[in-house]
C-alpha cells in the first residue's frame, strides 16, 4: 500500500440538439486502490450512439476488472454490439485507463484520441505499442505512476472543437495539451480540469457542440485529510474532549460557527481575531485563531458550501466562483473539493437557542441536515468521510 | 474609541454587513480612522437584540435603518 490515491472526473457535452450523449464513461474500482476507467464514445449521436457505448464501456470495465485479457474483450465487443442498419458497422471507440495498486497505469487506446499526459507540470508523451486486434488497430502503453502524474482522455468531439468554424483542423490534440498544460499542476481537481476543457470545446463549436464531447480526467495523488468542527456538543462538558479530539488529528483544520470557534479558541488559549472583509455580501466574514487553519461563521457558510458541492456533482458551473474568491464558503470549498482525500467531521448537536427564532431561516434540523447532505456530496466526490457527532 | 460589530450567523441574517460597511463609510467621511477602531466579533449571545453593536465594553442594538443616527450619537459625539 503506498499513499497515493486517485482522484477521477469528468464532463460530456451532448451533440447539439441531442438529449442523450453518445459517449460514455464507467468506472470500477475495486480492491487494493485498482480501478478500471473506460470512455467510449458511440457510432453518431442520440439514442444508437449511447447505446453502443453504454454496451462497450460496460462490457469492457467489466471484463477488464475480472482480469480477462484485452483481446477476448475485443472480440465479445465485436460479437455483441448492434450493427448499425445505415452504416452496416457495429462500432464504437474507446480507451481504457487501469490503474493498478496506483503504482502503475495501463493505457489502451482504439480509436479515441491518445491520453494526454502530464508530469511535474509538464506534457508527457507515453510512449505506445500498436497492436491489431480482430482487425482493430490499438495503442497500448503503461507507465509507472508518480504523485501528481494527470491523464486525461478524451473523445474526438474535444479534437474536433471549432472545425470549420473557428479553427480550420479542430483544437488539434496537441493544442490541447499545451492548453491544459498550463493548469495541469496548479490544485485542480479532475472534475475542474475536465470542465476547463469541455467549456473551452463549447466554446470554440459557438455554444452548439457538433459531436459529443467529453473529457476524462485522472489524478494521482497523496492522501491528504483535513478536520472540520462545526456547532457545540450537547453536553456543555464535553468541550474539551471535542475539541482535544479534533485538534488530535493529523490535517489541517477547519472551525465552524461562532461558539464553536470560542470553545476551541478557551481551549487553545488564543484569542479569535475576526476580518471584517466581505468578499461576498452574503457570507460573513471569516477569522483566525492561531492553531487553526481556517475559522468561519457556521450555518451560512456550510449552507453555501454545500451548494457548491451539489453544484459540483452535477454541471459545475460554481467552480468559477469558489475556485479563486475569498470568503469563508469558497475558502473550505477549496480545502474540501481540491485539498482533501479523507474528511474527518467533528459534528457538535447543541441548540443554539438564538437559532430557535422561527422568523430567521435557519435552525438545528437544518445544521443537521446541512452535514448530511455536505457529507454525501463529498462521498460522491471519491472522498473518504467519517462524522463523529457529540 | 473601539466599535464591535457582531458578525455572527444571526446577526448577519439582520444585516451586519450593511451596519459594517456604513460605519466604514461614515468613519472615513468624518475622518476618524486614528481615532475610531472598527472590529469585528463573532455571536455576543445577546442574538434578540441583534444586530449587537459595542463601543469601548457598552452594548447597543442597532439595525442597518440606525446606523447614521448610532453614528452620530454614540461615536461622532463621543470621541
Amino acid at each position: 500500500m503506498n499513499n497515493l490515491c486517485a482522484d477521477i472526473g469528468w464532463k460530456s457535452l451532448n451533440h447539439y440538439g441531442e438529449q442523450l450523449c453518445g459517449d460514455h464513461i464507467e468506472i470500477i474500482e475495486m480492491e487494493d486502490d485498482n480501478t478500471v476507467l473506460v470512455l467510449a464514445d458511440g457510432l453518431g449521436s442520440g439514442v444508437k450512439a449511447s447505446i453502443l457505448s453504454t454496451l462497450t464501456s460496460k462490457i469492457i470495465a467489466t471484463m477488464t476488472s475480472q482480469g480477462i485479457s484485452l483481446e477476448e474483450c475485443v472480440k465479445t465487443i465485436a460479437a455483441t454490439l448492434p450493427i448499425c442498419k445505415v452504416r452496416e458497422v457495429a462500432y464504437s471507440t474507446f480507451t481504457i485507463i487501469r490503474l493498478i495498486h496506483n503504482e502503475e497505469a495501463e493505457i489502451i487506446c482504439y480509436d479515441n484520441p491518445d491520453v494526454i499526459m502530464f508530469r511535474d507540470g509538464k506534457i508527457y508523451e507515453i510512449p505506445f505499442k500498436t497492436m491489431n486486434i480482430e482487425g482493430k488497430i490499438i495503442h497500448k502503453s503503461s507507465v509507472k505512476l508518480r504523485e501528481n502524474d494527470t491523464f486525461i482522455a478524451m473523445s474526438d468531439g474535444c479534437i474536433h472543437a471549432g472545425v470549420g468554424m473557428s479553427l480550420n483542423f479542430g483544437w488539434e490534440r496537441k493544442d490541447i495539451a499545451e492548453f491544459m498544460e498550463t493548469i495541469s499542476d496548479v490544485g485542480f481537481t479532475a472534475k475542474t480540469l475536465s470542465t476547463v476543457l469541455t467549456d473551452q470545446c463549447l466554446k470554440l463549436y459557438g455554444g452548439n457542440p457538433g459531436d459529443d464531447t467529453t473529457a476524462l480526467a485522472v489524478r494521482i495523488r497523496a492522501r491528504q485529510q483535513i478536520n472540520l468542527m462545526i456547532g457545540p456538543p450537547s453536553d456543555r462538558n464535553d468541550c474539551d474532549k471535542m475539541v482535544s479530539l479534533f485538534l488530535s488529528k493529523g490535517g489541517k483544520r477547519i472551525v465552524c460557527g461562532g461558539t464553536t470557534s470560542t470553545i476551541v479558541s478557551q481551549y487553545l488559549k488564543k484569542p479569535i481575531i475576526p476580518n471584517i472583509n466581505y468578499y461576498d455580501p452574503e457570507i460573513p466574514p471569516t477569522a483566525t485563531i492561531e492553531g487553526v487553519d481556517l475559522v468561519t461563521e457556521g450555518v451560512i457558510t456550510i449552507n453555501r458550501v454545500n451548494e457548491y458541492a451539489k453544484d459540483y456533482l452535477s454541471n459545475n458551473e460554481s467552480y468559477k466562483q469558489w475556485n479563486y474568491k475569498q470568503d469563508g464558503a469558497a475558502l473550505i470549498s477549496r480545502m474540501l473539493f481540491e485539498e482533501a482525500t479523507d474528511i474527518n467531521f467533528y459534528v457538535g448537536r447543541a441548540v443554539n437557542p438564538a437559532h430557535q427564532n422561527p422568523n430567521l431561516p435557519i435552525n438545528f434540523n437544518i445544521k443537521m441536515q446541512l452535514v448530511n447532505e455536505l457529507s454525501e456530496s463529498l462521498k460522491k466526490m471519491g472522498k473518504k468521510i467519517k462524522v463523529n457527532y457529540f | 474609541m473601539k466599535v464591535t460589530v457582531c458578525i455572527g450567523s444571526s446577526c448577519h441574517l439582520k444585516g451586519s454587513r450593511n451596519i459594517v460597511e456604513g460605519l466604514q463609510n461614515l468613519i472615513a467621511e468624518n475622518n476618524l480612522k486614528d481615532k475610531v477602531e472598527l472590529g469585528g466579533t463573532f455571536c455576543m449571545n445577546n442574538c434578540q437584540n441583534g444586530v449587537c453593536v459595542t463601543v469601548d465594553d457598552k452594548n447597543f442594538s442597532v439595525s442597518p435603518d440606525t446606523v447614521e443616527e448610532f453614528f452620530n450619537t454614540e461615536i461622532l459625539a463621543k470621541v
